[in-house]
């Protein structure tokens, strides 16, 4: 059956090449995005195709790729269900016969889909999900590379800002309930053995659990002089407000999550202080491209300054990963899985991107663009996220 | 750290009690509940954040809509999840109380979103700091609200001619009915109050626990706890019972680990349903032989 269908299929491409009339060039180029643009985690989704978007009509300004094609986005909604995540996969390269995928927010969805992208020979590109074994997955070859931060590393970013920029001695952990948490307590565990510090004390709060207090208390009882959060916005919210309920003013460090949902809002003054992670800030003094960026935002989707931007690492990792896409493409001269996943591993232009320059984004052992050199830690402050001096 | 302990407790449990008098009023009434009570609370406080943050409209106002809403709402909930099966004598109210509850659940999430909302308040800006322990007024003003609408239903049922008739529909539907009480009325009537009591709490809670579709769902269970542990006859079993599961709760999240919470406290309400199956404070029902 598959003989016969490659058969019909090397006519059909036989018959489309000897065709005079319009030159298959002319096709536009798909880009897949699975993620989840409806739910809780919307917010995500949404920044993600904004940052795919934008660079997709850079691109096309310039005259799109291979010699003329159009780059167009075609965007299915996973509902942070990973069956639905592999279903629409599937569909994505079966049906569209997308060149390439970006992810979403969901771990466990990105983690069911890694077998599909080798089975389908179909590059990836991670825009969110942190999940340190997504890129680092163990196939030869691997069609899953990141933009995004990696647990891992963030994990070893937390660390250090706890002990060398705050100079504190005894971290108390503060992790979520859920796989999420467990990936981070064994990342926070490990480097924290590295450095030969005891954590006071491994504190968990379930989803929608309404007071902290206990868990601060004991922490506090213990004599953690920093805590380390790993918590969504709506939790983490919970857990700042307990905080100031206790009326102990310890300095917190937070992984990103607290920064994909309502966080400021939930707490007001009381984020104030509280430091996290981030891939990019759109605060500050912009590069070029980030200024383009932010003008694409107010043109196209009515966004009125960084601080209007919702989960603002969502559009600036989409929007450099698209680049990456874009040069790999033109390096292979083909838009072959395969081909780009090759070329996406030896990309020989460096890129000046949104982020960093990249040179190279990745290799054959490193698919991971971003590591703990290139996150910057932000704090809250009134309301607004402000970079702080880690060095 | 057990003042912080006790404080927390204290309004927490203060909130279940609350919850779960919404219980005890329908089944003085009608002999059925609402089991998706804690829809009910969610929906006050979504109603509530929807005129006071949405429409931007003054507090005052703005309770007055809720409260009237959602009497709307347990009325709603009597015609069409009870009444049919209630004329029949038929337990499928079980069902179609939690089925109306999923439905209410997933409209708020369709129309509110599925995000938690901040719902401001004034008192719960600052912390009281006293000695180790702090707390926000907000957490002060349940327990009092609470206190204070549980003597308030007592003293419906137990002094004012209405109540009293709710009540006697209760112990003899046929009788009552002879006596000119009309039942339906009072059964539509005691759920309108059941779910008004709910939404006081949902507005009580919003500024501590922020806003959110699915809020409603654990506190609804554990209130039903609460409402077996102290008797669904007993509105102040229901209060004391309240009190000593928050208590229970805030101590062991203290002095155990947040993750034993849940095990002792529902290990606690089947040890109960042992030893006193009519409740803490509910008297023994008698039996004629």
């Amino acid at each position: 059956m598959r003989y016969v269908c490659s058969l019909l299929l090397a006519c059909a491409v036989a018959l489309s090449l000897s065709a005079a009339s319009p030159a298959p060039a002319a096709s536009p180029l798909k880009i897949g995005l699975a993620a989840a643009v409806s739910g809780g985690s919307a917010a995500s989704g949404e920044a993600i195709k904004r940052g795919i978007q934008i660079a997709i009509d850079e691109i096309n300004a310039k005259g799109g790729l291979l010699g003329g094609r159009k780059l167009e986005l075609v965007i299915r909604d996973d509902e942070g269900n990973p069956a639905k995540g592999v279903t629409i996969a599937r569909e994505l390269v079966e049906r569209e016969k997308v060149a390439a995928v970006f992810g979403g927010l969901h771990t466990t969805v990105a983690l069911a889909q890694v077998p599909v992208w080798h089975e389908l020979k179909t590059p990836y590109m991670g825009a969110w999900a942190a999940g340190t074994n997504i890129a680092q997955n163990g196939k030869k070859p691997n069609y899953v590379f990141r933009v995004s931060a990696n647990d891992d590393y963030a994990d070893r970013y937390l660390t250090r800002y706890a002990l060398d920029t705050l100079k504190k001695t005894k971290p108390g952990l503060l992790l979520e309930n859920t796989a999420w948490g467990q990936s981070n307590e064994v990342g926070l565990l490990k480097w924290l053995a590295e450095r030969k510090v005891k954590h006071v004390g491994i504190e968990k709060f379930n989803w929608n659990d309404p007071d902290m207090s206990p868990q601060l208390l004991r922490l506090k009882n213990a004599g953690a002089d920093v805590v380390i959060m790993v918590a969504n916005a709506p939790e983490g919210a919970q857990v700042v407000k307990s905080r100031a309920k206790i009326g102990w003013a310890v300095p917190m460090v937070a992984h990103w999550g607290i920064s994909g949902g309502r966080f400021a809002e939930l707490t007001g003054d009381l984020s104030d202080g509280v430091a996290f992670l981030q891939t990019y800030s759109f605060f500050g003094k912009q590069n070029e491209r980030g200024q383009a960026l932010l003008k694409a935002l107010k043109d196209k989707y009515g966004v009125k300054g960084p601080e209007d931007i919702i989960a603002p690492v969502g559009t600036a990792n989409a929007y450099d990963g698209m680049h990456l896409i874009a040069l790999a493409v033109a390096q292979a001269g083909s838009a072959d899985g395969a081909k780009v996943r090759d070329a996406l591993e030896s990309l020989q232009a460096p890129y000046a991107g949104l982020i960093k320059t990249y040179k190279p984004p990745f290799t054959a052992d490193q698919h991971d663009a971003l590591t703990d050199d290139d996150y910057i830690m932000v704090v809250w402050k009134g309301g607004k996220i402000v970079p702080v001096a880690t060095k | 750290m057990l003042v912080q302990l006790l404080v927390t407790g204290l309004a927490l449990g203060s909130m279940y009690g609350l919850v779960a008098l919404g219980y005890h009023i329908t089944w003085v009434t009608s002999r059925t509940m609402n089991f998706a009570q804690g829809t009910a609370v969610m929906a006050g406080a979504v109603v509530a954040y929807g005129c006071h943050v949405g429409l931007g409209w003054p507090l005052l106002p703005s309770l007055a809509v809720t409260l009237a809403a959602l009497a709307a709402y347990g009325i709603a909930i009597e015609r069409i999840a009870v009444y049919p099966f209630f004329r029949t004598a038929s337990p499928a109210w079980l069902l179609s109380t939690i089925a109306c509850g999923i439905i209410a659940e997933n409209t708020a999430m369709l129309l509110f979103g599925k995000d938690a909302r901040a719902f401001p308040s004034a008192l719960t800006q600052q912390p009281i700091l006293v000695g180790g322990a702090g707390f926000y007024p907000q957490e002060l003003l349940i327990p009092v609200v609470g206190l204070c609408l549980v003597a308030g239903v007592q003293y419906f049922y137990h002094r004012t001619s209405y109540g009293k008739q709710l009540k006697a529909v209760a112990w003899n539907a046929e009788a009552a009915s002879l006596m000119g009480i009309h039942i339906p009325r009072a059964v539509m009537a005691a759920y309108a109050l059941s779910a008004v009591l709910a939404a006081v709490a949902g507005v009580l809670l919003a500024p501590i626990l922020n806003v959110a579709a699915t809020m409603g769902t654990i506190i609804g269970l554990k209130a039903f706890a609460v409402a077996i542990i102290g008797g669904l006859e007993s509105a102040p079993g229901i209060i004391v019972a309240g009190l000593a599961y928050g208590l229970v709760e805030s101590l062991v999240a203290g002095y155990l680990s947040t993750g034993a919470r849940e095990i002792v406290g529902f290990a606690l309400v089947i040890l109960v349903l042992i030893i006193r199956p009519w409740g803490l404070l509910g008297s023994r029902p008698t039996r004629r032989v």
